[in-house]
C-alpha cells in the first residue's frame, strides 16, 4: 500500500516536473505567439465569419452523431435519452440489408471508378492530340457539360431516355428486339450507374490530366524527338512518365473514397426502386429510409457514423500511401 | 503568375504543332482521322440526351407515346410550354431559384475568399491548425439529422438561410482558392500596403481585382449548386412558395405533382402530363448551359492552378 | 503543441456544450400531460347534464352539438397537408375555409403547409426536433412517435371532446379504438371513423367493351373470382384485337396508383386489393404484412404462406397472360389514366373522388356517347372480404408543446376546437360543402353545389371544361372538401354527394362483399416497438422487392421460392413474429 503510494507520489512530482518544463517551453511559445498575433490580429480577423460558420454548420452537426450511442426517442432530448453504447452497431452488423447495402456501395463504386479512370485518362490524352483549336475547345465545352448539370435532370433524362417508349426502346423494337423495362431490372442498374457517372464525368475528370499534361516541359519532346521517337513512343514515354504522379495521386484518393457513398446519394435516390434494391440500395440510401422514413433514428445514424469513420480512415491510409509514393497529398 | 503560365502553356502548343507539322507520319494522319470521329462521337453521346429532351418538350403527345420522337420535334406545339409559364407556380419557383443563387453566391464566393486569403499565407503560423480544421469536414461530419435538428433549433427552417447556409462554404472551393492566391505575385500586396491600404484595402481592392479567374470559376461552381439544389428544399422548406424550381421538378420527375389541374381532364392535360418532364428540365438547365461557356476559359485555369495539389 | 492546446480546448468547450444540452433537455418529455382533478370535476358537471338541456356555460363546459367559439381570439399552429392537385393559396385564409373557420371559432390557425407527397417524412423530422405544431392532422402511423413523450396520449382528453364521445358511443367504435391503444392504456391519435368500413378503392371498367365481348359483368362480378376476371379480360380483349382497338402485343390493364410514387414502392393500391382476398396484406397495407390468426390466436407473416403463393400466381398471370401491363408498377399515374381516356385499356382502378375525372377524360379521349363505364366490386381470392376492414382512418395527434405552452384549461379549450374541427356536424359541412346558399344549397334534403361552382374533389366535373372562367373548384378556389379534415363519418354524411352510380355501388359491394376481423390491438413496450420497427423496415423493404418481380414474372414463384423465405428469413422474419406472439402471450 505505502510503496504504491510513494511511487504514485513520485510519479506525480515527476510529472510535476515535466509539466514545469512544458509550462516554461510554453511559455516561451506563448509570447512568440502573442507577439505574432499583435503583429497580424487584423488579417486574422478575415477568419472571423467563416470559422464561426464551421463551427456552427460543420462541427456541432458532429456531435449530433452522439447518438449512435445514445438510445434516441422522438421529440425528447436531441442527444438522445439514454446511453445504449454498441448496441446498435451490432444490430446493424447482423442486418442482411445493411450488408447488402454495404457491398453495393463497394461495388458501384469500384465498377465506376474501374471504368471511369482509364476513360478519363485516355479521353485526355486524345482530347490534346487535336490540332485543331477551336475544335477542341468545342469538344471540351460540350464534354464539360453535363458536369454542371443538376442531378435532378440528370436522373430526369435517364428514366425519360430509357423509358419503354424513349429511344433507346424504339430502337430495340425496330432490330427486331424486346423492349428492355430498365429501371426495373436489377440487373441494369449497375450499368445505368456507371454509364450515365461516365456521361456526367468524362470530361470534367479530364481536366487535372490535361493540366499536368500541359505542364510538361516541351524540351522533353524536343529531345525525344531528336532521338527519333515516334508520336505515339513520345505519349509513351514522356507524357505519361510525366502525368504518372498526377495519375498516381488521383488513383490512390479514389481508392480512398470507395467506401463513402455520400456523392452517389442523390443519384441513386433519384433512380432507385424496391425492383432494383438488390443492386442498388446503398448505405446512404439505406440509412435514409431507415432514418428519416422509418424513425430509427439512432440505428441510422450508427450506419452513418460507421460508413463515416470507415471512409475516414480509408483516407488517411490512401493519403499516406500517395504522399509517399507520389509524393502528392490532399494534407 | 498565373497570365505567364497560360502564356507559356499558349507558347508550348504553338511549338509542339509546328514541330509535329514537320514529322506527321501516315499513321499518325489515320490515327488523327480515327481521333477525329471518336471525338465527334462523344460530342454527339453527350448531346443527344440534351437535344431529346428539347424535342420532347415540343413534341405532342400521341408522337411521344408511339416513341416518335428522336431528336427532332413531331408534331411541334408550344401547349405545354404555354401551361408551365403562365399557370401553377413555375416562375415563382423559378423566381426562388435566381433569388438564393444569387444572394448564395455573392455570400460563398466573399466568405470563401476571405477564409483562403489569409490561409494561402504562408507567415500566418496559426494556419497549421485552420488547415486541418477545415480539411476535416471534408470527411467526417455528422449526418442529416443532427444537421437538421440544429437547423430547427436555430429557427431557421422554412427560411432562405436554410437552403443557403448548409453549402454556403465548399471546403474544396477553399482549397482552390487557397492556391490560386498563393500564386499571386505579393509585389502589388507590398505595394498596396505602402500607399497606406488596410489588410482590408488590400484585400478588396488589389487582391479581389486580379484574382478574376478563380473568382469566376467560384462563381459558376456555387451557382451551379445552388441552382441544382433540390434536397435543402426537401428537408427545410416546407411553403410550396419559397420552393426552388430543382425541388418543383424533383417532385415532377418522381410523378408526385403535375402542373395540370387534375379537375379538367382535357386533350391540354394529357399533353402536358406527357411532356411536363422534359418542358420543366429544359427550363431549368438553359440558364446554365447559357453561361457556363463564357467563364469555361477560367475556371479550366483554375482548376489547373489548384486542381492537383488541392 | 499548439495545434493540440487549440482543439482540445475547442472540443471540450464543444463536448461541455453537448453535455449541458444533454441534461437540460435529460427531464422533459418523459411526463405525459394528464387532465388534472379540477378540470376533470368542472367536465363531468357539465357532462352529466349532458342530455337535459344546460344554460349557456363557461367556456370549459362546452356541450356536444354546441357550436365552439372562444371569447378572445386565440392562434394554434397546425401542420396541412398540402396536395399539389389543389395546392393552399392565400385565398384560402383570407376568405376560403380558414377564414370561415375564424370567423366561426375566433380561432386563427398558423399553417404549416408541407407537400403532402413529403407530408410523413417532414412531420417525423418535425417532431423528432421538437419543434411540432400543435394540432398535426392527417397522421395515418403515431406509433414510432409513441414512446418519445412529444405527443399528448389523447384518449386521457377525450372527456373533453363530446362531438368525439359520442360519435364512438353511437357507432360503438371502442373495439376499433382498441386497436390503436397501447400498452399504457392510451392511444395517441385522434383517428377519422366510419360509420361502416369505406372501401373507397376499386374498379371502374368500361362496360361497353365488356358487352362487346359477351361478358356480362352485372351478373358475374357477385360471385367473381380474380381467375374469373382474367378470364373476361382475355375475352375482352379478343374483342378489341379484333375491332382493332389494340394489337395482341398491347396490355389492356396499365394500373395507376401503384408506381414509385403514389404506390410507395410497393405495388400500392392493386396489390392491396387483391392481397387482402387472399389473406395477404400487400401493396399499400404491406407494413401490416403481420397478421393474426383469430382461430389459432397468434401472429404469422402472411406475405410467407401459400396463400401468399396463390395470389402472386394470380397476379402474375394477369402479366404474362398480357393483360396486366407490368410497367404499373414503376410508371407515373398520368401515363395509366391517359391509356384509358385514349379507350386503349379497359379497366383501371378508381376511387370515390375521382369517378368523375375519369369518365370526363373518356369523353375527351373517346368521345362522350362512344363508351360506358361501370363501377365494378373488388373480385374474391380464397375469401369474400373486401379489402378495408377498419372504421378508422388517419388522424389528429396532438403534440405535447401545446401542452406546455398553452397550460391546462386553455389546451383543453384547444380540444374542443379540434373536436369541433374534426367531428361536429356544423364543421363538417363547412369543411365538406362550403356555405350554405353560397357554394351549395340544399334541394330536398340533398346537398348540391350552387350554380358557378363544381368540385372534382366531391364527384362534380366541371360542366364546360374548355371554357375556364364561368365556373370554379370550390376545392382550388377555397379549400373546403380538401383531405385535411373528414373526420366522423355517419354514413349519410359520407355519401350526401355521390353519384347514383357510386351510390348503386356501394350498395352492391356492401351486399356482396364481407368485412374481415380487425387484427387485435398489439400491447408492445417502448423498447419492443423499436425492435420491431428495426426488423420490419428490411423485411418489408425485401418483401416488396420479392412481390413486385414475382408479379411482373422477372422472377418465377415456384423456382425461387426457397430463396425468397430464405431472404425473409435473414431479414428476421422469424424473429419478428415470435416476439410478436411473445407479447400476444403477455
Amino acid at each position: 500500500m505505502s510503496s504504491e503510494e510513494a511511487s504514485a507520489k513520485t510519479n506525480v512530482s515527476n510529472e510535476n516536473e515535466i509539466e514545469k518544463k512544458n509550462d516554461k517551453a510554453f511559455s516561451i511559445w506563448m509570447k512568440g505567439m502573442l507577439k505574432h498575433l499583435s503583429k497580424n490580429w487584423i488579417i486574422y480577423t478575415f477568419f472571423i465569419i467563416p470559422v464561426a460558420y464551421y463551427i456552427v454548420f460543420r462541427y456541432v452537426p458532429m456531435f449530433g452523431n452522439i447518438i449512435a450511442f445514445r438510445k434516441y426517442s422522438a421529440g425528447g432530448n436531441i442527444f438522445g435519452s439514454q446511453w445504449s453504447g454498441f448496441k446498435y452497431f451490432k444490430q446493424f452488423l447482423g442486418d442482411p440489408a445493411f450488408r447488402r447495402a454495404f457491398c453495393n456501395t463497394l461495388i458501384l463504386n469500384f465498377a465506376y471508378l474501374a471504368v471511369r479512370f482509364p476513360l478519363t485518362l485516355v479521353f485526355a490524352l486524345f482530347l490534346n492530340e487535336i490540332k485543331w483549336l477551336p475544335w477542341k475547345k468545342f469538344v471540351q465545352t460540350v464534354s464539360y457539360l453535363p458536369h454542371f448539370i443538376s442531378m435532378v435532370i440528370v436522373a430526369g433524362m435517364i428514366k425519360e431516355l430509357l423509358s419503354t417508349s424513349g429511344p433507346i426502346n424504339t430502337f430495340l423494337v425496330s432490330i427486331g428486339q424486346q423492349a428492355i423495362e430498365f429501371i426495373a431490372l436489377p440487373e441494369w442498374f449497375p450499368t445505368i450507374f456507371v454509364a450515365s457517372g461516365i456521361w456526367q464525368g468524362l470530361g470534367w475528370g479530364s481536366i487535372l490530366y490535361l493540366a499536368a499534361i500541359a505542364g510538361i516541359n516541351p524540351e522533353l519532346y524536343e529531345a525525344a524527338k531528336v532521338d527519333g521517337a515516334t508520336h505515339f513512343q513520345q505519349v509513351i514515354h514522356v507524357t505519361i512518365p510525366c502525368i504518372l504522379p498526377t495519375i498516381t495521386t488521383l488513383l490512390i484518393l479514389d481508392i480512398g473514397g470507395m467506401v463513402g457513398s455520400g456523392g452517389a446519394f442523390e443519384k441513386v435516390f433519384l433512380l432507385y426502386n424496391p425492383m432494383t434494391y438488390e443492386t442498388s440500395d446503398i448505405v446512404s440510401t439505406y440509412v435514409y429510409r431507415m432514418g428519416v422514413y422509418s424513425g430509427n433514428y439512432s440505428y441510422a445514424t450508427a450506419v452513418g457514423l460507421f460508413e463515416g469513420l470507415l471512409n475516414l480512415i480509408l483516407l488517411t491510409v490512401a493519403n499516406f500511401t500517395s504522399k509517399k509514393v507520389a509524393g502528392e497529398s490532399l494534407w | 503568375m498565373s497570365e505567364e503560365k497560360i502564356k507559356l502553356d499558349l507558347g508550348k502548343e504553338k511549338k509542339i504543332k509546328q514541330g509535329v507539322k514537320v514529322k506527321e507520319s501516315w499513321q499518325f494522319r489515320v490515327f488523327q482521322v480515327f481521333n477525329a470521329i471518336l471525338m465527334i462521337f462523344i460530342c454527339a453521346t453527350t448531346l443527344y440526351p440534351f437535344l431529346y429532351l428539347v424535342a420532347q418538350s415540343f413534341s405532342s403527345e400521341a408522337a411521344i407515346i408511339k416513341g416518335q420522337v428522336s431528336i427532332i420535334p413531331v408534331g411541334f406545339n408550344f401547349t405545354t410550354y404555354k401551361s408551365v409559364l403562365t399557370k401553377g407556380d413555375f416562375l415563382g419557383y423559378y423566381k426562388n431559384t435566381i433569388l438564393y443563387a444569387v444572394i448564395g453566391t455573392f455570400f460563398s464566393v466573399l466568405f470563401s475568399a476571405m477564409l483562403a486569403y489569409p490561409l494561402s499565407k504562408p507567415n500566418l503560423r496559426l494556419n497549421k491548425f485552420f488547415v486541418p480544421f477545415i480539411i476535416f469536414t471534408m470527411y467526417f461530419g455528422g449526418g442529416m439529422i443532427p444537421n437538421y435538428i440544429l437547423m430547427t433549433s436555430l429557427g431557421l427552417r422554412n427560411t432562405v438561410f436554410s437552403f443557403i447556409l448548409p453549402g454556403l462554404i465548399g471546403t474544396y472551393y477553399v482549397l482552390l482558392m487557397k492556391s490560386f492566391f498563393a500564386g499571386l505575385p505579393h509585389e502589388l500586396e507590398e505595394a498596396g500596403e505602402i500607399d497606406g491600404l488596410s489588410k482590408y484595402g488590400v484585400f478588396f481592392r488589389i487582391v479581389l481585382p486580379i484574382s478574376k479567374p478563380i473568382m469566376a470559376t467560384m462563381v459558376l461552381f456555387y451557382m451551379a449548386g445552388y441552382w441544382s439544389n433540390w434536397f435543402n428544399a426537401f428537408l427545410y422548406l416546407e411553403d410550396r412558395s419559397k420552393w426552388p424550381v430543382a425541388y418543383h421538378l424533383r417532385q415532377i420527375i418522381i410523378g408526385a405533382s403535375t402542373s395540370a389541374d387534375p379537375g379538367a381532364a382535357s386533350q391540354e392535360t394529357m399533353q402536358i402530363a406527357a411532356n411536363i418532364k422534359s418542358c420543366s428540365m429544359v427550363l431549368m438547365a438553359v440558364p446554365i448551359i447559357c453561361v457556363y461557356p463564357f467563364i469555361q476559359k477560367y475556371f479550366v485555369q483554375g482548376m489547373m492552378l489548384g486542381g492537383v495539389k488541392g | 503543441m499548439k495545434k493540440k492546446l487549440l482543439s482540445t480546448a475547442l472540443a471540450v468547450s464543444m463536448v461541455a456544450a453537448s453535455l449541458s444540452a444533454c441534461t437540460n433537455g435529460g427531464g422533459s418529455g418523459q411526463e405525459e400531460p394528464a387532465p388534472s382533478q379540477t378540470a376533470v370535476e368542472n367536465n363531468t358537471e357539465t357532462t352529466t347534464e349532458e342530455g337535459t338541456e344546460v344554460e349557456p356555460v363557461e367556456e370549459l363546459g362546452y356541450t356536444y352539438g354546441e357550436h365552439f367559439h372562444s371569447d378572445d381570439p386565440v392562434t394554434y399552429s397546425m401542420s396541412f397537408s398540402d396536395a399539389s392537385w389543389y395546392p393552399m393559396t392565400d385565398q384560402w385564409v383570407t376568405e376560403g375555409v380558414f377564414a370561415q373557420i375564424k370567423e366561426r371559432t375566433n380561432v386563427t390557425l398558423d399553417l404549416t403547409s408541407i407537400d403532402s407527397n413529403d407530408y410523413n417524412d417532414k412531420i417525423a423530422l418535425s417532431i423528432n426536433a421538437g419543434d411540432a405544431p400543435y394540432i398535426i392532422p392527417k397522421t395515418y402511423d403515431e406509433s414510432r412517435y409513441v414512446d418519445g413523450g412529444a405527443i399528448v396520449p389523447v384518449s386521457k382528453w377525450t372527456q373533453f371532446m363530446p362531438n368525439f364521445t359520442k360519435f364512438v358511443e353511437d357507432y360503438d367504435m371502442q373495439s376499433d379504438l382498441d386497436t390503436i391503444t397501447r400498452k399504457d392504456g392510451n392511444f395517441y391519435r385522434l383517428p377519422g371513423m366510419h360509420e361502416s368500413p369505406n372501401q373507397d378503392y376499386f374498379f371502374i371498367i368500361r362496360k361497353d367493351l365488356f358487352d362487346g365481348a359477351g361478358v356480362d359483368i352485372a351478373s358475374l362480378e357477385k360471385d367473381m373470382t380474380y381467375d374469373d376476371l382474367y378470364d373476361a379480360l382475355v375475352k375482352v380483349k379478343g374483342y378489341m384485337v379484333s375491332e382493332g382497338m389494340c394489337k395482341e402485343s398491347d396490355y389492356i390493364w396499365s394500373d395507376l396508383w401503384c408506381g414509385q410514387e403514389s404506390g410507395q414502392g410497393s405495388g400500392g393500391n392493386l396489390l392491396k386489393i387483391m392481397g387482402f382476398s387472399y389473406n395477404v396484406a400487400s401493396g399499400w397495407a404491406v407494413a401490416d404484412c403481420i397478421q393474426y390468426d383469430h382461430d389459432k390466436d397468434e401472429w404469422y407473416l402472411s406475405s410467407t404462406t401459400d396463400d401468399y403463393k396463390e395470389f402472386v400466381k394470380t397476379a402474375n398471370k394477369f402479366v404474362s397472360g398480357g393483360i396486366l401491363d407490368p410497367e404499373t408498377f414503376t410508371q407515373d399515374d398520368s401515363v395509366a389514366t391517359n391509356k384509358f381516356y385514349r379507350g386503349e385499356t379497359a379497366i383501371m382502378s378508381v376511387n370515390r373522388g375521382q369517378v368523375a375525372t375519369f369518365t370526363a377524360g373518356l369523353d375527351e379521349g373517346v368521345g362522350a356517347g362512344n363508351y360506358e363505364t361501370y363501377l365494378m366490386v373488388t373480385p374474391k381470392g380464397i375469401n369474400n372480404y373486401m379489402a378495408e376492414n377498419s372504421r378508422l382512418e388517419n388522424g389528429v395527434m396532438i403534440s405535447k408543446k401545446a401542452y406546455d405552452e398553452l397550460g391546462e384549461e386553455d389546451f383543453i379549450k384547444m380540444l374542443r376546437f379540434v373536436d369541433w374541427l374534426f367531428y361536429s356536424d356544423e364543421a363538417y359541412d363547412l369543411i365538406k360543402w362550403g356555405i350554405e346558399g353560397e357554394t351549395y344549397n340544399v334541394v330536398d334534403g340533398q346537398k348540391v353545389l350552387a350554380d358557378g361552382w363544381y368540385c372534382s374533389g366531391l364527384g362534380y366535373a366541371d360542366p364546360t371544361p374548355d371554357d375556364e372562367t364561368d365556373n370554379k373548384d370550390m376545392r382550388l378556389e377555397y379549400g373546403y372538401a380538401g383531405g385535411n379534415f373528414w373526420y366522423a363519418h355517419r354514413v349519410d354524411q359520407r355519401d350526401d354527394n355521390l353519384t347514383p352510380a357510386l351510390q348503386d355501388f356501394s350498395k352492391r359491394i356492401s351486399q356482396y362483399r364481407d368485412i374481415r376481423p380487425l387484427n387485435p390491438a398489439l400491447a408492445s413496450t417502448a423498447d419492443e416497438n423499436e425492435q420491431i420497427n428495426l426488423w420490419k423496415t428490411p423485411l418489408v423493404d425485401n418483401i416488396n422487392t420479392w412481390t413486385l418481380n414475382f408479379v411482373t414474372g422477372k422472377k418465377d414463384i415456384d423456382k425461387e421460392w426457397d430463396n425468397y423465405i430464405k431472404s425473409c428469413d435473414d431479414a428476421n422474419a422469424k424473429k419478428l413474429i415470435d416476439l410478436y406472439n411473445e407479447i400476444n402471450k403477455r
